[in-house]
């Protein structure tokens, strides 16, 4: 055979997978150079040994427990499920009541002779859930916004993180002054909202900002290395992210009743 | 017996799925091992493998309800595993992309003087400290489909679905992490053929 076998294909052969298998081997009892190249993978990939794994003790579900019990955070559960809740079915039945109570009020009321005339409205009350003080809304809109902001800080970390030794960072400089000052005020409401963990990440980022926005500019190979690691040692983007995407999670979860509820012509005002 | 065990372990799911922390205690007992393996084959480094086990249960928990009950939770459970090590691995990987770099072309271009004999080589320890040094060089979505091909033996279609990719993307990751990894090792393995 004069066509000869690609490193792919001999790759996906030593693992047992590929769809010319038998070609392949006969192949490679006629063709020296195939076989050559087939011995070098294989021989490379056979010195690759699985890894040792330290042993973990009988316990050890039990202390993975208890170092994550207290940061279990509320299920997502689908949103028929949510609903199946006793509190919330006994929200539902309350709010069934007050809808039938205002309906037979109106059937009533629509007997009643008219007393007084008709005023035209002259404005229209904001619909929208911020503006109506709905608490829930207003946790909604604070989750949403601090979302966007933990993207926008990622963003200025991996920056930071990426940044050339020779290079100065102040423009990523103005861009964390910028974030710190928003943070702090999220911080707050965070903490007025009753989302400790949020405002836990977000005093962690502040510290980061901090540190970058206060560092000389240009800044020395030495001390932007400390902020790196400062920024590792926290795993701070690991944390950003995952709090970013738990904050978009909660956001769709906390959307879906609100759909459910509306009128289908409705759905696009959540 | 293994019957009685499968039982509870979907009675507790069912449980935690209700939002019953007490049967999600279960399962994080009983997982909890498995996946401390498999983030330990993935990140190479034991504090990092129990920030991703910490990490994964407790996205676990958050999702329970988008779980399908007639799926297998372990399987469920090591796709959200492997996918925590890959963020963790990303998120660590800018601050070290450089000295990577700078690694492991000393790993590929190290002169031969100073490659150790065949005794020392015998003993393993050289290539295994090779080894290390070329998978830390893998950008973090190479060394997962590699350790979850090379050590967890899993086909090409698992590891795209486990790392939620395309059959292709996945098999060239494997591919990448290949060469990279024999570009790092082959000089090790003709020393030790000539010695």
């Amino acid at each position: 055979m004069a066509e000869h076998w690609t490193e792919d294909d001999l790759i996906l052969y030593f693992y047992g997978e590929g769809r010319r298998r038998a070609e392949i081997e006969q192949h490679l009892h006629a063709c020296a150079s195939c076989a050559a190249a087939y011995r070098a993978i294989s021989g490379t990939l056979a010195m690759i040994k699985t890894p040792g794994v330290p042993e973990r003790g009988d316990q050890y579900g039990l202390e993975v427990w208890q170092r994550i019990r207290h940061g279990l955070a509320e299920p997502q559960m689908p949103w028929w499920m949510a609903w199946m809740q006793p509190q919330r079915l006994a929200i539902v039945a309350a709010a069934a009541v007050v809808l039938l109570a205002a309906f037979v009020a109106g059937r009533v009321w629509e007997h009643q002779p008219a007393q007084t005339p008709v005023v035209a409205r002259t404005a229209t009350p904001d619909p929208s859930p911020a503006a109506s003080g709905n608490p829930d809304a207003r946790k909604r809109i604070l989750l949403t916004a601090v979302a966007d902001h933990l993207d926008r800080s990622e963003r200025v970390l991996t920056d930071i993180m990426n940044a050339s030794d020779r290079r100065g960072i102040s423009s990523e400089q103005v861009w964390a002054d910028d974030l710190l000052q928003t943070s702090r005020l999220y911080r707050r409401d965070a903490v007025d909202a009753g989302e400790r963990s949020v405002a836990s990440i977000l005093d962690e980022l502040e510290r980061s900002l901090l540190e970058i926005v206060n560092s000389p500019s240009p800044i020395s190979a030495a001390d932007l290395d400390n902020i790196r690691r400062r920024i590792d040692a926290a795993a701070l983007l690991f944390k950003v992210r995952v709090m970013s995407d738990e904050l978009r999670q909660r956001e769709d979860v906390t959307a879906r009743p609100a759909e459910v509820l509306s009128r289908p012509g409705d759905r696009k005002t959540s | 017996m293994e019957a009685l065990e499968v039982g509870s372990a979907e009675a507790a799911l069912a449980k935690a799925r209700r939002g019953d922390s007490e049967a999600f205690r279960e399962l994080v007992e009983r997982h909890s091992r498995s996946v401390f393996r498999l983030a330990f084959r993935m990140t190479g480094n034991e504090q990092d493998a129990e920030d991703v086990v910490q990490e994964s249960f407790l996205r676990a928990y958050k999702q329970l309800g988008r779980f399908e009950s007639r799926a297998n939770f372990g399987t469920w459970l090591y796709r959200i595993t492997a996918n925590c090590a890959v963020d963790l691995m990303r998120s660590r990987q800018a601050r070290h992309d450089m000295s990577r770099g700078e690694s492991l072309d000393a790993d590929v271009h190290q002169p031969t003087a100073e490659i150790p004999g065949p005794d020392r080589m015998a003993h393993g320890a050289e290539i295994e400290r090779t080894v290390q040094g070329a998978l830390t060089g893998l950008s973090p979505l190479e060394r997962a489909a590699f350790t979850l091909r090379h050590y967890e033996g899993r086909s090409i279609d698992e590891i795209a679905t486990t790392l939620g990719l395309g059959t292709s993307a996945a098999k060239h990751s494997v591919f990448r992490a290949v060469r990279k990894l024999r570009l790092a090792l082959d000089p090790l393995r003709t020393v030790t053929h000539n010695g």
